[in-house]
């Protein structure tokens, strides 16, 4: 290994520059006193006080936890038979199916979800299949519907195939094993089959509830004004209100409450590993 | 002891993609038998196996366990456990929990699934691996590990598919002699399937010979190897000397021109059959004392004992003269082609079945344009032949006229008899080119083909013989002249594992009792 750790060297410089030195620098902007640059430094936690004490900004980072875990379990329900399915199916049709589910994030993230604007809106296609069956004074767009339906369809696929990968690796004789055992199907899913997916479900899980929480043109498209998330607020801080270091203050405030839920979930896996390691 | 039916094997049939791969097996199975599917990788031992584990459904036939039709079973309803070739531990799970997997599915109260698992662990010879990590133990022990899993939830029979073939050689031998006590100890049916005749023969208490999906024998360790009923069986299982021979009448067997004593019968008289003799059956004594005799042509020491290769009867030998000249290529008036043949030998009753082809092959001709290198037709030949020995001139040319003039000699060969080893052989002189030589991708092959070599059984002409090539020449560097060519074939060999050393090309006996020659029938082979 140690042969190929020069090669590691333009990632180690990009990753410094790109990554640590921003993300130094928002800290470091949350911390300071509004309209000061990094050569007049004065610390203070003011930013963050503003933060905790004002009801809406809490009720706000709330509203953004909540949407982005009914997202990734939606997205779980949803794609953990699917990736089963796939998983089970023979290797040609296995590509053909995974091709299907990639097939949408060949096309832009923000076409696609200006495209269910069209889909959702007053006179809209959705709305007009509705009015048959006579529901068709329902408003659709701007609602919490609205966002939850973008952040799944924007999402699942992720899900579908960290999951999928984690099944496919899977030994087969493991299932064969547990049937000899006595285990009937639905004992072996529970007691081998989904155990042993569970790296690729929680790296599904990651992949999902971290751009969900954080995401901010989605309920911009979806939710209009009505439905304002994190994301937004942030956008908002550095973009409308030119409120930097409170904005950053907001960001380091999500990556910490992101850290911690991420450690939980590491936690659960390793758990799962059976038996200790010498 | 009274034995009883366990398993019964109806006709089972099986195929994949159209190849058959079991041919209608019959087999009754007892209760408390280690039983051993032996045979070569595709034999369809396993499929045999995962038919009886239910991951495989039969095509035909049923599996009757315990007096009961299991084919439609669910492999979690069947009352038998598998030790899988991988062994396929849980690697979510620790060692107890691996082992306790079975118990809690079915439910078994806490303190029963403990006993149970501390008891297999002691059985294994486990203790204290109970909280470890299955992926971090060693093979041995994943194997351990793997049984235990398996015969904790006490079944009636557990099957073990290639149980040991990941295991190194010593681990493997200590986990046949662990495998048989545990057999012995908790006194339950093992069906084993194994490729490693050595394994089985440690190992089982009856040994179910497969091959090509059909049951070749079945019978106990000794039966097989001492009497086996076929030459499949007898090579598979040990080594031999496997030769064929003719059943004179009951107790009395001939080969290779000597009539033996011996303790076979129900033959039918002067049935043709196939003679095999253990190599340590043999036992080498002084000329005098010999039933044969023959020359020691080989010995290796293996460890325990010497390998000596006796050949009792010698091979036979043809010698001809092969004769290298320079390249002899005719060139066209105007230098766009060339053509080259050589002059060959035909033996005078070979002269019938000449025809073009056949002397533009013998005489290795060939036309080509120098610059381009590619082949022109040769698309006139004129030769006259008649079935009389002397030498008759032919003809090679192209449609443009460019020809080359050769001579087919008629020859009456003899060829080499060996009465005593019931063949004969003959070869021919040749001519070759000096490019011909070094150009040759395969000399031995193609020296064959230009000599016209053949070997044949003296008692059936349609039969070959192998024919071994032998020259002294060096093909990279060989120069015009003339080089002998021997072709031979191997005489009849013995194999022989004996403690006593003996020297190379000396002359001794051979000798063995008449219950160690087993008569093998050639039908159902």
């Amino acid at each position: 290994m140690k042969r190929f750790s020069q090669l590691a060297w333009p990632y180690i410089v990009w990753a410094a520059l790109m990554l640590v030195l921003p993300m130094a620098l928002i800290a470091a902007y949350s911390f300071m006193e509004q309209g000061n640059s990094i050569i007049s430094f004065s610390f203070t936690l003011e930013h963050y006080a503003k933060f905790f004490t004002d009801q809406d900004f809490l009720l706000i980072l709330w509203r953004s936890l909540v949407i982005a875990v009914k997202t990734t379990i939606i997205c779980f329900f949803l794609g953990y038979p699917a990736a089963y399915f796939i998983a089970r199916s023979k290797e040609k049709t296995q590509n053909i199916l995974i091709l299907c589910v990639t097939i949408p994030m060949w096309i832009n993230m923000l076409v696609r979800t200006y495209a269910w604007i069209g889909l959702l809106s007053e006179g809209g296609l959705i709305q007009q299949i509705l009015s048959i069956f006579g529901l068709g004074d329902q408003e659709l767009l701007y609602t919490e519907g609205a966002v939850l339906l973008g952040m799944v369809y924007n999402f699942l696929p992720f899900m579908i195939l960290q999951i999928q990968t984690s099944l496919s690796k899977m030994d087969h004789s493991l299932v064969e094993a547990s049937a000899d055992l006595g285990a009937n199907p639905v004992q072996t899913f529970r007691r081998v089959t989904f155990p042993l997916s569970l790296p690729g479900v929680i790296n599904g899980i990651t992949l999902v509830f971290l751009p969900a929480v954080s995401s901010f043109f989605i309920p911009k498209l979806l939710g209009g004004g009505q439905y304002f998330l994190i994301g937004n607020m942030i956008e908002n801080q550095f973009i409308t209100v030119g409120e930097w270091n409170f904005g950053s203050a907001i960001s380091m405030i999500m990556a910490v409450i992101m850290m911690l839920l991420m450690m939980a979930v590491r936690k659960i896996e390793i758990r799962n590993q059976g038996g200790k390691e010498e | 002891m009274e034995e009883k039916k366990l398993i019964e094997f109806r006709n089972i049939v099986k195929s994949f993609d159209g190849q058959i791969v079991l041919k209608g097996i019959n087999l009754d199975i007892y209760e408390n038998e280690f039983v051993t599917l032996l045979g070569p990788s595709g034999c369809g031992k396993t499929t045999l196996l995962r038919i009886l584990g239910g991951f495989l459904d039969a095509d035909e036939g049923s599996v009757i366990f315990d007096g009961e039709e299991i084919s439609k079973k669910p492999p979690y309803e069947r009352e038998l456990n598998t030790v899988f070739q991988k062994y396929a531990l849980f690697p979510h799970l620790s060692v107890y929990e691996n082992i306790a997997f079975g118990l809690k599915i079915k439910k078994m109260s806490k303190d029963v699934i403990d006993q149970k698992v501390m008891k297999m662990l002691r059985l294994i010879g486990l203790e204290g691996f109970e909280d470890k990590n299955t992926t971090l133990l060693s093979g041995g022990q994943q194997q351990r590990v793997a049984i235990a899993r398996a015969l904790v939830n006490e079944p009636k029979v557990l099957l073990l598919d290639e149980p040991l073939a990941a295991l190194d050689l010593k681990l493997r031998k200590e986990m046949q002699y662990e495998l048989k006590r545990i057999q012995q100890e908790v006194g339950i049916t093992f069906i084993f399937v194994t490729h490693d005749q050595e394994e089985a023969l440690t190992m089982s208490d009856k040994i179910v010979v497969m091959n090509h999906g059909e049951i070749q024998q079945v019978g106990s360790p000794q039966d097989i190897y001492n009497e086996p009923v076929n030459r499949f069986v007898a090579n598979f299982i040990g080594e031999s000397n496997i030769l064929p021979g003719v059943m004179l009448e009951d107790y009395k067997v001939r080969f290779d021109d000597i009539t033996f004593d011996c303790v076979d019968f129900g033959f039918k008289e002067n049935e043709p059959v196939d003679v095999v003799i253990r190599p340590e059956d043999i036992d080498i004594v002084d000329v005098k004392d010999g039933k044969m005799t023959g020359e020691v042509l080989s010995v290796l020491f293996k460890g325990v004992h010497y390998e000596i290769i006796v050949e009792t009867v010698p091979g036979t030998s043809v010698t001809v003269n092969m004769r290298v000249i320079k390249n002899q290529d005719v060139t066209s008036e105007d230098g766009k082609e060339k053509i080259s043949a050589n002059n060959f030998y035909v033996d005078i009753d070979d002269v019938e079945d000449l025809d073009d082809k056949e002397v533009i092959a013998r005489a290795n001709a060939q036309a080509w344009d120098p610059e381009s290198d590619e082949y022109i037709s040769i698309a006139k030949i004129e030769y006259e032949v008649a079935k009389e020995e002397g030498q008759y001139p032919v003809v090679f040319a192209t449609s443009n006229g460019t020809k080359v003039e050769r001579t087919i000699f008629v020859v009456d060969q003899p060829f080499v008899k060996n009465e005593k080893a019931n063949e004969g052989i003959m070869a021919f002189n040749f001519v070759k080119t000096v490019d011909e030589i070094t150009e040759s991708q395969a000399l031995d092959t193609d020296l064959k083909t230009w000599a016209n070599a053949q070997g044949w059984k003296l008692s059936d002409e349609e039969q070959s013989v192998d024919i071994s090539v032998d020259y002294e020449f060096d093909p990279e560097k060989v120069t015009e002249g003339v080089y002998p060519i021997t072709f031979w074939t191997t005489g009849r060999e013995f194999k022989i594992h004996t403690t006593d050393y003996s020297e190379e090309g000396q002359e001794v006996g051979l000798t063995f009792f008449p219950e160690d020659i087993h008569v093998m029938s050639r039908t159902g082979y």
